[in-house]
């Protein structure tokens, strides 16, 4: 139900997949054997206004930085499934 | 709670079982054993119980606990949302029923394994059961990502806090040494007897960078403990009773229990600055604080929440620390049994517990003659007071 006009409405929209870190967190305890540690955890401030939970990839873990822009990719995991994560975007 | 609530309820008994990493019997059991333990502290019986209030995640139920202890009639019961964060709600709910009659003596009690049972530390990947209202529903979008923790929900905010305020891990460090100071003369805590210094926190390992080592972690802990609310007037009649002097729950839209990832900003508990401008908008000033009991199941919390209930400015509570003042001697005197971090983690009650003993001058890290004491728990908290 969307809080603003109670609506139950919905459509799939689709975003631009861009975004800044909002903030991290650089997971090394405890260890679970479906990641691979350090796990990178980023909160990302989507163009559009949505933050979401997700990892950054292709970056050492002291690079990470708050502001820095990320782009979406969408990276295989358990059971044939896919979920998005985050690379280093250029400036734009 | 509103005003004319206030003062008219008082937490009459105490109890706990001991603080453990194994302790062999059922959570009923522990929560049966602090309760009576609570009531014997009262002057009173289970047969004059009529009310209990929990948290939504305690696993204790009702009826077990009941046919336990053998309880003639329950008029009155309730459990406030999820975990820690809504631990000092128990409080506002046992005053509420108490000052509105709808129960004489209301029993608020945690009892958690949550060392040899069901580690909240431990990498789990299957859902916590939603339907047990444990506030982990918005976990479906963190643990796909590895977030799978609390340390790994609280350090992507902590994080944050540590960027828009130039806070360092040091500082965290800083407010962790107090609390292993009090733990270590606490024989009630984990800790006890095995203080720190700053470069053992510095040297301890990484759990979430850059903001949370092993030992800004609380203790994983089995035991329970038991809080005895009754009416002031009825309160006279019991040994040592402590007035409830204000409580308050705030939980605010879109602020989620622990994973609260999606308010805007991250860097301030903005539940805990509404729940002082209620707690504090009822003629008690931050400056009749005389001990404080602040939830650190992590040690950024509990600078957030220094900042956020006004005893000091946002991104000022370092300095507050390494001034001193959460030091016996200092400006506010802060979880002197050595908090969540240092005694051990019954899930935020046990500070109330600590509270009361201030206020009664039977703590074993006694403060000069404390007459009133806040405790708070992010978005819930309580004052008490010592009667006049």
């Amino acid at each position: 139900m969307c809080p603003e006009c109670h609506s139950v409405e919905h459509e799939v929209v689709e975003l631009a997949g861009t975004g800044t870190v909002y903030s991290y967190a650089i997971l090394h305890h405890p260890q679970h054997p479906a990641f691979s540690y350090p796990v990178v955890a980023v909160l990302v401030d989507l163009d559009e206004g949505i933050r979401v939970v997700s990892n950054l990839v292709g970056v050492e873990p002291p690079e990470v930085r708050i502001g820095a822009p990320v782009r979406v990719m969408f990276q295989a995991t358990a059971d044939g499934l896919t979920v998005p994560v985050f690379e280093p975007a250029g400036p734009t | 709670m509103s005003v004319s609530l206030g003062g008219s309820a008082a937490i009459v008994g105490i109890g706990q079982t001991e603080f453990s990493k194994a302790a062999g019997r059922s959570e009923t059991q522990l929560a049966g054993e602090a309760i009576v333990a609570a009531l014997s502290d009262a002057g009173l019986t289970t047969d004059d119980v009529d009310g209990f209030v929990s948290y939504t995640i305690d696993p204790v139920e009702e009826t077990e606990l009941v046919r336990a202890l053998g309880t003639p009639e329950v008029r009155w019961s309730s459990r406030v949302p999820y975990g820690g964060g809504g631990s000092q709600g128990v409080l506002l709910h046992a005053a509420a029923a108490v000052a509105g009659g709808a129960a004489r003596v209301v029993v608020a009690y945690r009892a958690i394994k949550a060392r040899s049972g069901s580690r909240f530390g431990r990498a789990q990947v299957s859902p916590r059961p939603t339907s047990a209202h444990s506030g982990s529903t918005a976990s479906q979008w963190c643990s796909p990502f590895g977030v799978l923790t609390p340390a790994s929900w609280m350090a992507l905010n902590a994080t944050r806090y540590m960027h828009t305020y130039g806070v360092t891990s040091a500082d965290f460090g800083r407010a962790v040494v107090q609390l292993r100071d009090y733990a270590a003369t606490n024989p009630n805590a984990h800790f006890y007897g095995t203080r720190i210094t700053l470069d053992d926190h510095q040297s301890s390992r990484w759990i979430a960078e850059p903001a949370i080592r092993l030992f800004d972690c609380c203790q994983e802990t089995d035991g329970a403990v038991a809080l005895v609310v009754t009416t002031a007037d009825r309160a006279r009649d019991t040994p040592a009773p402590v007035i409830v002097a204000a409580a308050a729950t705030a939980g605010l839209f879109e602020e989620e229990i622990a994973s609260n990832h999606y308010r805007p900003n991250l860097e301030v508990m903005e539940g805990s600055v509404a729940l002082a401008a209620q707690l504090f908008g009822s003629g008690i000033a931050r400056s009749d604080i005389d001990v404080a009991m602040i939830y650190d199941a992590f040690s950024p919390i509990l600078l957030m929440q220094l900042e956020a209930l006004g005893f000091c400015g946002f991104g000022e509570a370092k300095d507050f620390i390494a001034d001193g003042n959460l030091a016996p001697g200092g400006g506010l005197p802060c979880n002197t049994n050595g908090g969540l971090i240092g005694e051990g983690y019954i899930h935020g009650l046990n500070l109330t517990v600590e509270a009361v003993r201030q206020l009664r001058g039977v703590a074993v890290n006694q403060l000069d003659d404390p007459s009133t004491a806040l405790v708070t728990a992010s978005r819930t908290g309580v004052i008490l007071q010592r009667p006049l």
